[in-house]
Protein backbone atom coordinates (compact mmCIF):
# COMPACT_ATOMS: atom_id res chain seq x y z
CA UNK A 1 0.00 0.00 0.00
CA UNK A 2 2.85 2.34 0.88
CA UNK A 3 4.53 1.53 -2.44
CA UNK A 4 1.30 2.23 -4.32
CA UNK A 5 0.91 5.56 -2.54
CA UNK A 6 4.49 6.47 -3.43
CA UNK A 7 3.94 5.64 -7.09
CA UNK A 8 0.73 7.63 -7.28
CA UNK A 9 2.38 10.60 -5.55
CA UNK A 10 5.38 10.43 -7.89
CA UNK A 11 3.11 10.30 -10.95
CA UNK A 12 1.07 13.20 -9.67
CA UNK A 13 4.21 15.27 -9.09
CA UNK A 14 5.59 14.36 -12.52
CA UNK A 15 2.30 15.35 -14.15
CA UNK A 16 2.07 18.64 -12.29
CA UNK A 17 5.58 19.55 -13.46
CA UNK A 18 5.16 18.36 -17.04
CA UNK A 19 1.92 20.24 -17.73
CA UNK A 20 3.37 23.75 -17.36
CA UNK A 21 6.49 22.75 -19.26
CA UNK A 22 4.50 21.50 -22.21
CA UNK A 23 2.39 24.68 -22.47
CA UNK A 24 3.80 27.00 -25.10
CA UNK A 25 3.19 30.70 -25.29
CA UNK A 26 2.16 32.66 -28.35
CA UNK A 27 4.39 35.38 -29.72
CA UNK A 28 3.95 37.95 -32.47
CA UNK A 29 7.09 39.36 -34.04
CA UNK A 30 6.67 42.38 -36.32
CA UNK A 31 9.77 43.50 -38.17
CA UNK A 32 12.14 43.11 -41.07
CA UNK A 33 13.82 39.93 -42.27
CA UNK A 34 17.57 40.10 -41.83
CA UNK A 35 18.50 36.55 -42.85
CA UNK A 36 16.73 33.56 -44.35
CA UNK A 37 17.82 29.94 -44.07
CA UNK A 38 15.98 26.73 -44.98
CA UNK A 39 14.79 26.15 -41.42
CA UNK A 40 15.38 29.50 -39.79
CA UNK A 41 14.31 33.10 -40.20
CA UNK A 42 16.09 36.01 -38.54
CA UNK A 43 13.95 39.07 -37.92
CA UNK A 44 14.81 42.45 -36.47
CA UNK A 45 11.67 43.55 -34.66
CA UNK A 46 10.40 47.11 -34.50
CA UNK A 47 11.42 47.28 -30.86
CA UNK A 48 15.03 46.61 -31.88
CA UNK A 49 15.21 43.01 -30.66
CA UNK A 50 16.61 40.30 -32.93
CA UNK A 51 14.71 37.05 -33.19
CA UNK A 52 15.82 33.76 -34.69
CA UNK A 53 12.68 31.81 -35.50
CA UNK A 54 12.49 28.22 -36.69
CA UNK A 55 10.55 27.31 -39.82
CA UNK A 56 9.11 23.90 -40.61
CA UNK A 57 6.85 22.33 -43.22
CA UNK A 58 3.73 23.42 -41.40
CA UNK A 59 4.74 27.08 -41.30
CA UNK A 60 2.18 29.00 -43.37
CA UNK A 61 4.08 31.57 -45.38
CA UNK A 62 1.73 33.92 -47.19
CA UNK A 63 1.18 37.23 -48.90
CA UNK A 64 -2.36 38.65 -48.88
CA UNK A 65 -3.47 35.35 -47.28
CA UNK A 66 -2.22 33.38 -50.30
CA UNK A 67 0.41 30.75 -49.65
CA UNK A 68 3.84 31.40 -51.12
CA UNK A 69 7.10 29.45 -51.02
CA UNK A 70 9.82 30.09 -48.47
CA UNK A 71 12.01 31.23 -51.33
CA UNK A 72 9.89 34.40 -51.52
CA UNK A 73 11.28 35.49 -48.19
CA UNK A 74 14.16 37.90 -48.68
CA UNK A 75 16.22 40.09 -46.40
CA UNK A 76 14.59 43.49 -46.07
CA UNK A 77 11.05 42.12 -46.37
CA UNK A 78 8.61 43.33 -43.72
CA UNK A 79 6.92 40.41 -42.00
CA UNK A 80 4.47 39.59 -39.24
CA UNK A 81 5.39 36.30 -37.62
CA UNK A 82 3.05 34.42 -35.31
CA UNK A 83 5.12 31.90 -33.41
CA UNK A 84 4.93 29.58 -30.46
CA UNK A 85 7.55 28.61 -27.92
CA UNK A 86 8.72 28.54 -24.36
CA UNK A 87 10.66 31.78 -24.71
CA UNK A 88 11.59 34.36 -27.33
CA UNK A 89 14.84 32.46 -27.87
CA UNK A 90 13.03 29.25 -28.78
CA UNK A 91 10.33 30.06 -31.28
CA UNK A 92 8.70 28.08 -34.06
CA UNK A 93 6.90 30.08 -36.72
CA UNK A 94 3.28 29.06 -37.27
CA UNK A 95 2.62 31.79 -39.82
CA UNK A 96 4.78 34.28 -41.65
CA UNK A 97 2.86 37.10 -43.29
CA UNK A 98 4.68 39.17 -45.90
CA UNK A 99 3.36 42.70 -45.56
CA UNK A 100 4.02 46.13 -47.11
CA UNK A 101 6.80 48.17 -45.59
CA UNK A 102 5.99 49.21 -42.06
CA UNK A 103 6.30 52.83 -40.98
CA UNK A 104 9.45 53.20 -38.89
CA UNK A 105 7.94 55.16 -36.01
CA UNK A 106 5.92 52.99 -33.65
CA UNK A 107 3.40 55.05 -31.77
CA UNK A 108 1.93 53.48 -28.67
CA UNK B 1 -76.09 105.56 9.62
CA UNK B 2 -72.58 106.69 10.06
CA UNK B 3 -70.57 105.88 6.95
CA UNK B 4 -67.30 106.35 8.85
CA UNK B 5 -68.06 103.35 11.13
CA UNK B 6 -68.68 100.83 8.26
CA UNK B 7 -65.59 101.72 6.20
CA UNK B 8 -62.39 100.15 7.56
CA UNK B 9 -59.45 102.43 7.78
CA UNK B 10 -56.60 101.41 5.42
CA UNK B 11 -53.32 100.72 7.20
CA UNK B 12 -50.71 103.33 7.00
CA UNK B 13 -47.87 102.97 4.52
CA UNK B 14 -45.44 102.49 7.39
CA UNK B 15 -47.51 99.68 8.85
CA UNK B 16 -47.82 98.00 5.43
CA UNK B 17 -44.08 98.18 4.92
CA UNK B 18 -43.40 96.75 8.37
CA UNK B 19 -45.88 93.89 7.89
CA UNK B 20 -44.43 93.07 4.47
CA UNK B 21 -40.91 93.09 5.88
CA UNK B 22 -41.92 90.74 8.70
CA UNK B 23 -43.65 88.37 6.25
CA UNK B 24 -40.60 88.33 3.99
CA UNK B 25 -38.32 87.67 6.95
CA UNK B 26 -40.47 84.76 8.15
CA UNK B 27 -40.62 83.37 4.62
CA UNK B 28 -36.84 83.63 4.31
CA UNK B 29 -36.32 81.84 7.63
CA UNK B 30 -38.72 79.06 6.59
CA UNK B 31 -37.02 78.82 3.20
CA UNK B 32 -33.55 78.46 4.69
CA UNK B 33 -34.41 76.29 7.66
CA UNK B 34 -37.09 73.99 6.21
CA UNK B 35 -37.75 74.25 2.46
CA UNK B 36 -34.17 74.18 1.19
CA UNK B 37 -33.07 71.24 3.40
CA UNK B 38 -36.22 69.25 2.67
CA UNK B 39 -36.51 69.91 -1.05
CA UNK B 40 -32.95 70.39 -2.22
CA UNK B 41 -30.68 69.06 0.53
CA UNK B 42 -29.23 72.53 1.04
CA UNK B 43 -28.79 72.95 4.78
CA UNK B 44 -26.60 75.96 5.63
CA UNK B 45 -27.86 76.28 9.21
CA UNK B 46 -28.01 72.48 9.85
CA UNK B 47 -31.63 72.85 10.85
CA UNK B 48 -32.62 70.27 8.23
CA UNK B 49 -30.31 67.68 9.75
CA UNK B 50 -31.56 68.53 13.25
CA UNK B 51 -35.18 68.16 12.18
CA UNK B 52 -34.54 65.12 9.99
CA UNK B 53 -35.60 66.95 6.85
CA UNK B 54 -32.53 66.24 4.71
CA UNK B 55 -33.60 62.62 4.25
CA UNK B 56 -36.60 63.90 2.31
CA UNK B 57 -34.32 65.34 -0.35
CA UNK B 58 -32.20 62.19 -0.71
CA UNK B 59 -32.56 60.42 -4.07
CA UNK B 60 -35.18 57.73 -4.23
CA UNK B 61 -32.61 54.97 -4.75
CA UNK B 62 -30.85 55.96 -1.56
CA UNK B 63 -34.07 55.28 0.32
CA UNK B 64 -34.12 51.71 -0.88
CA UNK B 65 -34.22 49.23 1.92
CA UNK B 66 -31.00 47.66 0.68
CA UNK B 67 -29.55 45.05 -1.58
CA UNK B 68 -31.46 41.77 -1.70
CA UNK B 69 -29.88 38.80 -0.02
CA UNK B 70 -27.44 36.97 -2.23
CA UNK B 71 -26.13 39.99 -4.07
CA UNK B 72 -22.38 40.25 -3.90
CA UNK B 73 -20.29 43.25 -4.88
CA UNK B 74 -20.56 42.58 -8.61
CA UNK B 75 -22.95 39.65 -8.91
CA UNK B 76 -26.50 40.86 -9.33
CA UNK B 77 -29.65 39.53 -7.79
CA UNK B 78 -32.46 39.76 -10.27
CA UNK B 79 -35.82 41.06 -9.11
CA UNK B 80 -38.03 41.20 -12.18
CA UNK B 81 -36.36 43.45 -14.71
CA UNK B 82 -34.04 44.96 -12.09
CA UNK B 83 -30.61 43.62 -11.18
CA UNK B 84 -29.40 44.71 -7.75
CA UNK B 85 -25.71 44.93 -6.92
CA UNK B 86 -23.83 45.40 -3.69
CA UNK B 87 -20.81 46.99 -5.37
CA UNK B 88 -20.07 50.35 -6.84
CA UNK B 89 -20.98 51.29 -10.37
CA UNK B 90 -17.86 51.81 -12.49
CA UNK B 91 -17.00 53.87 -15.52
CA UNK B 92 -13.98 53.62 -17.78
CA UNK B 93 -12.62 55.71 -20.60
CA UNK B 94 -9.42 54.87 -22.41
CA UNK B 95 -7.54 55.60 -25.61
CA UNK B 96 -5.49 52.77 -27.09
CA UNK B 97 -2.87 53.00 -29.83
CA UNK B 98 -2.36 50.03 -32.10
CA UNK B 99 0.86 50.07 -34.10
CA UNK B 100 1.06 48.36 -37.51
CA UNK B 101 -0.14 44.74 -37.32
CA UNK B 102 -0.26 44.83 -33.52
CA UNK B 103 -3.15 43.42 -31.56
CA UNK B 104 -4.43 43.84 -28.07
CA UNK B 105 -7.12 42.52 -25.79
CA UNK B 106 -9.02 44.77 -23.42
CA UNK B 107 -11.28 42.95 -21.00
CA UNK B 108 -13.36 43.53 -17.91
CA UNK B 109 -14.04 41.07 -15.11
CA UNK B 110 -17.78 40.52 -14.89
CA UNK B 111 -19.76 38.08 -12.82
CA UNK B 112 -22.50 36.02 -14.42
CA UNK B 113 -25.49 38.22 -15.15
CA UNK B 114 -23.61 41.46 -14.56
CA UNK B 115 -24.14 44.15 -17.16
CA UNK B 116 -22.16 46.85 -18.85
CA UNK B 117 -22.64 49.42 -21.59
CA UNK B 118 -19.94 50.25 -24.10
CA UNK B 119 -19.05 52.40 -27.06
CA UNK B 120 -15.82 52.33 -29.02
CA UNK B 121 -14.56 53.88 -32.21
CA UNK B 122 -11.37 53.38 -34.21
CA UNK B 123 -9.65 55.68 -36.66
CA UNK B 124 -9.74 52.84 -39.24
CA UNK B 125 -11.34 49.42 -39.51
CA UNK B 126 -9.84 46.80 -37.19
CA UNK B 127 -10.08 43.04 -36.99
CA UNK B 128 -12.35 42.59 -34.03
CA UNK B 129 -13.66 39.87 -31.74
CA UNK B 130 -15.90 40.75 -28.81
CA UNK B 131 -15.71 37.69 -26.58
CA UNK B 132 -15.71 36.23 -23.12
CA UNK B 133 -13.19 34.01 -21.38
CA UNK B 134 -14.22 32.00 -18.31
CA UNK B 135 -10.54 31.35 -17.56
CA UNK B 136 -10.74 27.60 -17.82
CA UNK B 137 -8.07 27.26 -20.49
CA UNK B 138 -7.65 27.60 -24.22
CA UNK B 139 -10.73 26.90 -26.27
CA UNK B 140 -13.13 27.97 -23.54
CA UNK B 141 -13.55 31.47 -24.97
CA UNK B 142 -16.96 32.38 -26.37
CA UNK B 143 -17.21 34.84 -29.24
CA UNK B 144 -20.12 37.30 -29.19
CA UNK B 145 -19.31 39.34 -32.30
CA UNK B 146 -16.45 38.60 -34.65
CA UNK B 147 -16.04 40.78 -37.71
CA UNK B 148 -14.05 43.73 -38.96
CA UNK B 149 -15.47 46.93 -37.53
CA UNK B 150 -14.59 50.55 -37.01
CA UNK B 151 -17.04 51.24 -34.21
CA UNK B 152 -19.55 49.53 -31.98
CA UNK B 153 -22.02 50.54 -29.30
CA UNK B 154 -24.08 48.28 -27.11
CA UNK B 155 -24.71 46.49 -23.87
CA UNK B 156 -23.56 43.14 -22.54
CA UNK B 157 -25.03 40.90 -19.89
CA UNK B 158 -22.25 38.45 -19.05
CA UNK B 159 -23.36 34.87 -19.85
CA UNK B 160 -20.78 33.51 -17.40
CA UNK B 161 -18.28 34.79 -14.86
CA UNK B 162 -14.93 35.72 -16.34
CA UNK B 163 -13.13 38.26 -18.49
CA UNK B 164 -15.24 39.90 -21.18
CA UNK B 165 -14.02 42.33 -23.81
CA UNK B 166 -12.41 42.91 -27.15
CA UNK B 167 -9.65 41.60 -29.31
CA UNK B 168 -8.58 44.32 -31.71
CA UNK B 169 -5.99 43.83 -34.41
CA UNK B 170 -4.55 46.45 -36.69
CA UNK B 171 -4.53 44.89 -40.18
CA UNK B 172 -2.64 47.80 -41.73
CA UNK B 173 0.79 49.37 -41.75
CA UNK B 174 -0.49 52.59 -40.19
CA UNK B 175 -1.11 53.24 -36.51
CA UNK B 176 -4.76 53.09 -35.43
CA UNK B 177 -6.25 54.76 -32.36
CA UNK B 178 -9.18 53.19 -30.52
CA UNK B 179 -11.30 55.18 -28.07
CA UNK B 180 -13.34 53.11 -25.63
CA UNK B 181 -15.96 54.29 -23.16
CA UNK B 182 -17.87 51.93 -20.93
CA UNK B 183 -19.78 51.72 -17.68
CA UNK B 184 -21.17 48.92 -15.62
CA UNK B 185 -20.67 46.55 -12.74
CA UNK B 186 -17.20 45.23 -13.49
CA UNK B 187 -14.45 44.83 -10.94
CA UNK B 188 -11.28 45.21 -12.99
CA UNK B 189 -9.90 45.87 -16.48
CA UNK B 190 -6.86 44.29 -18.09
CA UNK B 191 -5.02 45.21 -21.28
CA UNK B 192 -2.86 42.52 -22.94
CA UNK B 193 -0.81 43.32 -26.03
CA UNK B 194 0.84 41.37 -28.82
CA UNK B 195 4.24 42.33 -27.41
CA UNK B 196 3.22 40.29 -24.34
CA UNK B 197 2.87 43.30 -22.05
CA UNK B 198 -0.06 43.35 -19.64
CA UNK B 199 -1.44 46.32 -17.80
CA UNK B 200 -4.29 46.68 -15.35
CA UNK B 201 -6.37 49.80 -15.88
CA UNK B 202 -7.65 51.89 -13.02
CA UNK B 203 -11.41 52.25 -13.08
CA UNK B 204 -13.49 55.12 -11.80
CA UNK B 205 -15.91 54.02 -9.13
CA UNK B 206 -19.15 55.87 -8.59
CA UNK B 207 -20.16 55.27 -5.02
CA UNK B 208 -23.12 56.72 -3.19
CA UNK B 209 -22.16 58.62 -0.07
CA UNK B 210 -24.15 57.43 2.96
CA UNK B 211 -23.96 60.95 4.37
CA UNK B 212 -25.03 63.05 1.41
CA UNK B 213 -26.87 60.43 -0.62
CA UNK B 214 -24.99 61.71 -3.65
CA UNK B 215 -22.56 59.91 -5.93
CA UNK B 216 -18.89 60.40 -5.28
CA UNK B 217 -16.23 59.29 -7.74
CA UNK B 218 -12.80 58.01 -6.88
Amino acid sequence: MTRLTSIVTALALAFSVSVPLSAHDDYRVIGIVTKVQATKLDVKARDGKNYSIKLNKETFINRDKKKVGASELKAGQSVVVDATGDSQDDLLALEVRMVPAIAPSAAK
Amino acid sequence: MNPDLSTPQPPSKRKLAATTAIALAVAAVLLVTIVLPAEYGVDPLHTGAALGLTTLSAPAAAKAVGVPAGATLYKPVQDGPIGYYGGAYKVDSTVLKLGPYEYLEYKYRLEKGASMMFSWTATAAVTHDFHGDPGSGKGAEQSYDKKDRQASTGTLVAPFAGMHGWFWENPSSETITITLNSSGFYSSAMESRSDRTRRAHELTSLKRSPETGKNESK
